[in-house]
């Protein structure tokens, strides 16, 4: 019992953390007003750069660096066409959605040939000094992969970011009242292109962390929605970083327990578990809990003296 | 040596405007506009509604940029690129819609585009602005967000956060639409201060008192050109001379009563006899809000044939009296009677059909669809007549659009022309025209009916009203234009913090009695 | 060839009157540089141009059953195309076609092999499950209206949040035998459903030539006349757009708003439900997890490009059908992979949606 418990809590850690690491960079774009549906996308093309990284570069951290660098190319053009071209941002991500499964897929049957399950050099386990010693729960919590740990220290960053500095106040009023915002001397586009831009390296970390760290290797599709779920979590955890992170727990708890209760002979359908975390954020977006109110001017492209 | 006389040097040009043109898709807002603002300066620019008023000043501000001419801003040549710009120069700007972003605090809101580096420095900020707010007496809570301020204390933010960087220039856009005569004054006297440090000012206004009390000139713009430029004598400046020059032909005494009161002739109206049935009766209204505060609290009884003005300003219970006649909102408590039958409650199409007009206070937003024709913004709520197996029948919506147009004085391209190509006026003449063309018409509420309208729109629209009250409909006028109120109204309610506070006939004589009223003090009030 | 143009400009939301020549040439551009990346790519592969392109040009036309082909698969693309336009006239942008595919499949399968739909006479067999599909799709749709036209809800968010509940729920309806799932026979019998009995799918348009063009291919001209038509000159039209106008004026007018806008958003999930009930009684005859495969997803943007224009939705549904159809059969005969031409379609949205964007920028 004490072991499932543990094998819970350690797999529910490493499956929020791609989830945290995308939405608390897509927190950071949503509350400038850009919606990146192409969240997705950027994860996928991490993920298999990641691991296309790692194999020709021979190390995860090489991995890491072409997986980032993937992520951050289709964030800058994500960013060109929703901000400066003012193209539909919902378009676009369906777009780089379906596009980066196409890419990811062609390319990984070029270069890794057909269904190969191509081990990478990966991200072992970090064990957290004295802390992983910590009855029941130590092991669990304090020896995952440095990727982990990161996003914890990631979720902080941007809570400061947002809430006490200057560019998170920018940021703020650019989503809420671009107009304003202009009127007041701010760079409304150079802020949207920062704030998708931090949500793209977020999401490469995210996608980096699935392959490189994760299960050590690429499969076709296999973000498989992780994308839309940080989306989802975004939403219900209220555009606040506190409320985020919740969320993303949450959902790796729930799909932590798809594995768990079968092997505990608990008969939930897996179905209804998959489908938890997206009837949680409907309840929380159907108005039941007042906070959960989008940026204002969420997806709605900027025009200076335009309406 | 040279015996030279000490006179004073000539005051520095802050801001010179040289033919600037612009143009939207073809159409001309501005055409080879040349002015200029002196240090210590106040200048007003006066002109009707689509004058380029507005499209002057955001060139100004680096929100558009000009076709031709340019600008010289302290003798250098300056084209701003952008807001930030604008104010990097020295140019600040008090916004006509406010630019406060309103989930923010005030102090959050002060800080935009201010704050750099790694921290906000909130408590630097906050003893910056409560120097200033002391220095120039303005008031403001730092600490709740914005959006739950009153519209005057956000525009004392606005006016704060404009002055924090010791502007050079300083360019109001209609600032005193939505403040209390007191608070109006207030406002001017700010104007002063700052022009006697040697600011230069450009206040964008259509009320010609306030004009008159702290103008050193007048620029009148018509149809995006420059008129001219009047140096000011203080009260003594011949107003009408200004308002022939804004609207080029000379004005009905209406006109004048409402512009300056000195110059009130009230025009006679022909007694109405129909006054015995109760057009409008509400009973113990109450309207509460969201967080369970009591917004609107009031009775009254508007008769048939009768025109009631209601007195006040702007956000005092107007919006939710007008919600709640239109069938927007669900009172919390009383009555609503029309003619006598209880419509409490009742959705808008059961409104309109037991003959109740609402002419709304923000035509734009409530009143039209600006992209729809005419015919089919006239035709909109009751569609069942010119539809055939659900199929639009759009040869008889024109013909009855075509003879509405004629009827009322619409000028429009044809009964298939966007609503949005109309001129203001014509706009709320064709809402007028919808809301009068009910039959019957017991009762018609008209909220700011005048608001943005040049001067010939508002003589059409009060003669189309006084028309609907002689045909028996009774009327309620909404407006915090007090000069309009009195000069049409039979009595005048007004209404201050949702309530009822007195009532006093309309005649000019009233008028100081009306604004005390309508800034909240009871006592003293000659009945 | 400049009837395809005209469809695409029209598509594109460029009337005849505006055509300037860079206008002319942006969505077309958009076009031909996504197939040209398709073509780079398939360069990349080894494989020979000509096989490539024999080979997908037979996946697309080359034989009448291609064809068929082709033009089957864009039914429900175009469904989910109209249904979109249509939420949009109200200003409602409904991106669950996928779920409503979802659903629409569920409940035809249901009435087809559970509800006795097979025991009907004449076309109410078929009749039947098609109208199921299009009720439960209007519900899901429904109930997206529901939460915006009563809480404000976002309806991008809800009906996104909604197509990832109905995926489930398809995989939930074939994993237990009292729901869908066939008998098991054994451990490793699939998770589907049975084919469905063969009066409830979809009657052959052409069946003495023996090619699988069904009834669908006439379900969507029908309901694209009947959108175009409506939203062009009915008065629910007219209303529609005077909501997704002004909310508030429209309901000052005296317009039933809330009925509308739940109208519109239940209208635009019915199309999606009945897309699905096709593809499960026309294509597959039968239903298993993930059936839908993305034709929500591709009806959405198929939708998206159409900028409101029946014509266009049919015109992009071809073309995406014929896309889809060209890519699988490249990949089983000229052993390139499909996933190509999934590349292309993702250049191809994404460089038309900038095209449109550029082409907004013309000064009115």
């Amino acid at each position: 019992m004490n072991e499932t418990l543990q094998a819970f809590v350690s797999s529910s850690l490493r499956l929020a953390t791609p989830l945290v690491l995308a939405a608390t960079g897509e927190m950071v774009s949503e509350q400038a007003g850009v919606l990146n549906l192409s969240l997705e996308g950027m994860m996928l093309s991490a993920a298999f750069m990641g691991a296309f990284g790692a194999k020709v570069t021979g190390s995860p951290m090489g991995g890491l660096a072409f997986g980032l660098g993937a992520a951050l190319l289709l964030a800058l053009v994500q960013a060109w066409l929703s901000v400066r071209v003012r193209a539909n941002q919902l378009v676009v991500g369906i777009g780089f959605n379906i596009f980066a499964l196409g890419a990811t897929t062609f390319l990984y049957r070029q270069i890794f040939g057909g269904l190969s399950r191509e081990q990478i050099p990966s991200f072992s386990a970090l064990e957290v000094p004295l802390l992983h010693r910590i009855p029941f729960l130590g092991p669990a919590v304090f020896s995952q992969a440095g990727l982990v740990y990161v996003a914890a220290a990631l979720v902080a960053v941007t809570w400061w970011l947002v809430a006490k500095t200057p560019f998170g106040l920018a940021v703020r009023a650019v989503g809420e009242n671009p107009r304003a915002a202009d009127q007041a001397g701010l760079a409304v586009e150079r802020i949207r292109f920062l704030a998708v831009l931090y949500a793209g390296g977020c999401a490469g970390l995210a996608g980096v962390f699935l392959s490189v760290a994760s299960i050590s290797t690429f499969t076709e599709g296999m973000t498989n929605g992780a994308g839309y779920l940080a989306v989802t979590a975004v939403i219900l955890g209220g555009w606040h970083s506190v409320g985020v992170l919740g969320a993303c727990l949450l959902f790796g708890a729930a799909t932590s327990l798809q594995f768990v209760l079968p092997a505990l002979g608990v008969p939930i359908p897996t179905a209804g578990l998959v489908m938890l975390p997206y009837v949680l954020a409907l309840v929380a977006v159907s108005g039941v809990i007042r906070r959960s109110r989008p940026p204002a001017a969420l997806t709605l492209p900027f025009r200076r003296g335009g309406h | 040596m040279d015996a030279a006389l000490e006179s004073p040097a000539p005051p520095a040009t802050v801001l010179a405007i040289d033919g600037i043109s612009k143009q939207f898709g073809g159409r001309p807002a501005l055409e080879e506009v040349t002015l200029d603002v002196k240090a210590g300066e106040v200048h007003c620019l006066l002109g009707e509604n689509g004058a380029g008023k507005s499209t002057l000043c955001n060139i100004v501000f680096g929100v558009h940029r000009p076709d031709a001419g340019h600008l010289r801003l302290g003798g250098q040549r300056f084209l701003p690129v952008g807001p930030a710009h604008a104010l990097a120069s020295g140019v600040a700007m008090v916004h006509q819609h406010f630019s406060l972003v309103g989930n923010m605090t005030a102090l959050e809101n002060m800080l935009l585009g201010r704050a750099r580096g790694r921290s906000l420095a909130l408590a630097d900020m906050a003893k910056r602005v409560r120097h200033l707010s002391e220095e120039y007496g303005l008031e403001v809570n730092l600490e709740r967000p914005v959006e739950d301020l009153s519209v005057g204390e956000r525009q004392r933010v606005e006016v704060l956060r404009c002055l924090l960087d010791g502007p050079q220039l300083l360019v109001l856009d209609e600032p005193t639409a939505v403040l209390p005569p007191r608070e109006v004054g207030a406002l001017l006297e700010i104007c002063r201060r700052l022009a006697a440090r040697g600011c230069g000012l450009v206040l964008v206004t259509h009320k010609l008192a306030e004009i008159a009390e702290i103008a050193h000139r007048t620029t009148v713009l018509r149809r995006g050109r420059v008129v001219e430029t009047v140096t000011m004598a203080g009260a003594g400046t011949d107003l009408r001379a200004l308002v022939r020059a804004m609207v080029g032909r000379e004005v009905k005494p209406l006109e004048i009563a409402r512009a300056t009161p000195q110059i009130a002739a009230v025009e006679a109206r022909a007694s109405a006899d129909q006054k015995e049935d109760e057009a409008l009766r509400l009973d113990g209204l109450v309207v509460k809000d969201g967080a369970g505060a009591t917004r609107l609290d009031l009775s009254l009884t508007v008769r048939r044939g009768e025109i009631v003005g209601v007195a006040g300003v702007e956000g005092n219970g107007q919006s939710q009296l007008g919600a709640v006649l239109a069938g927007l909102l669900a009172p919390s408590a009383g009555k609503v009677l029309v003619g006598g039958a209880d419509v409490t409650g009742k959705p808008p199409r059961e409104l309109s059909r037991l003959g109740v007009g609402i002419v709304p206070e923000d035509r734009h937003a409530v009143g039209c669809h600006l992209p729809l024709s005419v015919a089919e913004n006239l035709l909109l709520g009751d569609l069942s007549a010119y539809t055939r197996f659900g199929l639009l029948r759009r040869d008889r919506m024109a013909a009855t659009a075509m003879a509405r147009m004629e009827a009322n004085d619409i000028r429009a391209a044809g009964p298939d022309a966007p609503m949005s190509s109309l001129s203001g006026g014509n706009q709320q003449k064709v809402v007028l025209a919808r809301e009068l063309a009910l039959d019957p018409l017991v009762f018609l509420l008209a909220a700011q009916p005048t608001r943005g309208l040049d001067v010939g729109a508002v003589e059409a629209v009060y003669t189309e009203i006084r028309k609907a009250c002689d045909r028996g409909a009774g009327v309620l006028l909404v407006s915090s234009e007090l000069d309009e109120l009195l000069a049409v109204a039979d009595r005048v309610l007004v209404i201050y913090r949702g309530r009822i506070v007195g009532e006093l006939p309309a005649h000019p004589q009233h008028k100081d009695a009306v604004g005390t009223l309508m800034s909240g003090q009871v006592a003293a009030v000659a009945a | 060839m400049s009837d395809i143009a005209d469809v695409a400009l029209g598509a594109a939301g460029l009337t005849r009157a505006r055509r300037l020549p860079v206008e002319r040439l942006l969505p077309l551009g958009a076009l031909v540089g996504s197939l040209a990346v398709g073509l780079v790519l398939v360069r990349a592969t080894g494989v020979p141009l000509r096989d490539a392109l024999a080979a997908f040009w037979e996946g697309v036309g080359g034989s009448e059953f291609a064809m068929v082909g082709s033009l089957n698969r864009g039914v429900p693309l175009a469904l989910v195309g109209l249904g979109y336009i249509l939420a949009e006239r109200a200003n409602l942008t409904n991106v669950g076609g996928e779920g409503q595919i979802c659903m629409g499949g569920i409940f035809s399968a249901a009435a087809s092999l559970s509800w006795g739909a097979g025991k009907l006479p004449g076309p109410l067999a078929f009749l039947f499950p098609l109208l199921a599909g299009t009720a439960a799709g209007a519900l899901w749709g429904a109930l997206a209206g529901l939460l915006k036209a009563r809480r404000g809800s976002n309806e991008v968010i809800t009906t996104l949040l909604l197509t990832f509940i109905a995926l489930q729920m398809v995989y939930g309806s074939v994993q237990s035998v009292h729901l869908l799932r066939q008998p098991m026979t054994d451990s490793a019998t699939l998770p589907e459903s049975l084919e469905i009995p063969s009066v409830t799918q979809l009657p052959v348009l052409t069946k003495d030539s023996g090619l699988p063009l069904h009834v669908g291919l006439v379900i969507e001209l029908l309901v694209a006349g009947v959108v175009a038509v409506g939203l062009a000159r009915s008065a629910i039209g007219l209303e529609l757009r005077a909501v997704g106008l002004n909310e508030t004026a429209s309901r000052r007018a005296g317009l039933p708003v809330e009925r509308l806008v739940i109208g519109a958003l239940a209208a635009s999930g019915a199309l999606g439900g009945l897309a699905g009930a096709v593809m499960v009684q026309g294509d597959q005859h039968y239903l298993t997890a993930g059936f839908s495969s993305g034709f929500g997803f591709d009806g959405l943007v198929v939708g998206l490009l159409a900028r409101g224009s029946a014509v266009g939705v049919v015109a992009f549904a071809l073309l995406f059908g014929c896309l889809r159809s060209g890519g699988m059969s490249m990949e089983m005969s000229a052993s390139v992979p499909s996933a190509i031409v999934v590349v292309c379609q993702g250049v191809m949205v994404v460089a038309m949606a900038t095209a449109a964007a550029y082409s907004r920028r013309r000064p009115a």
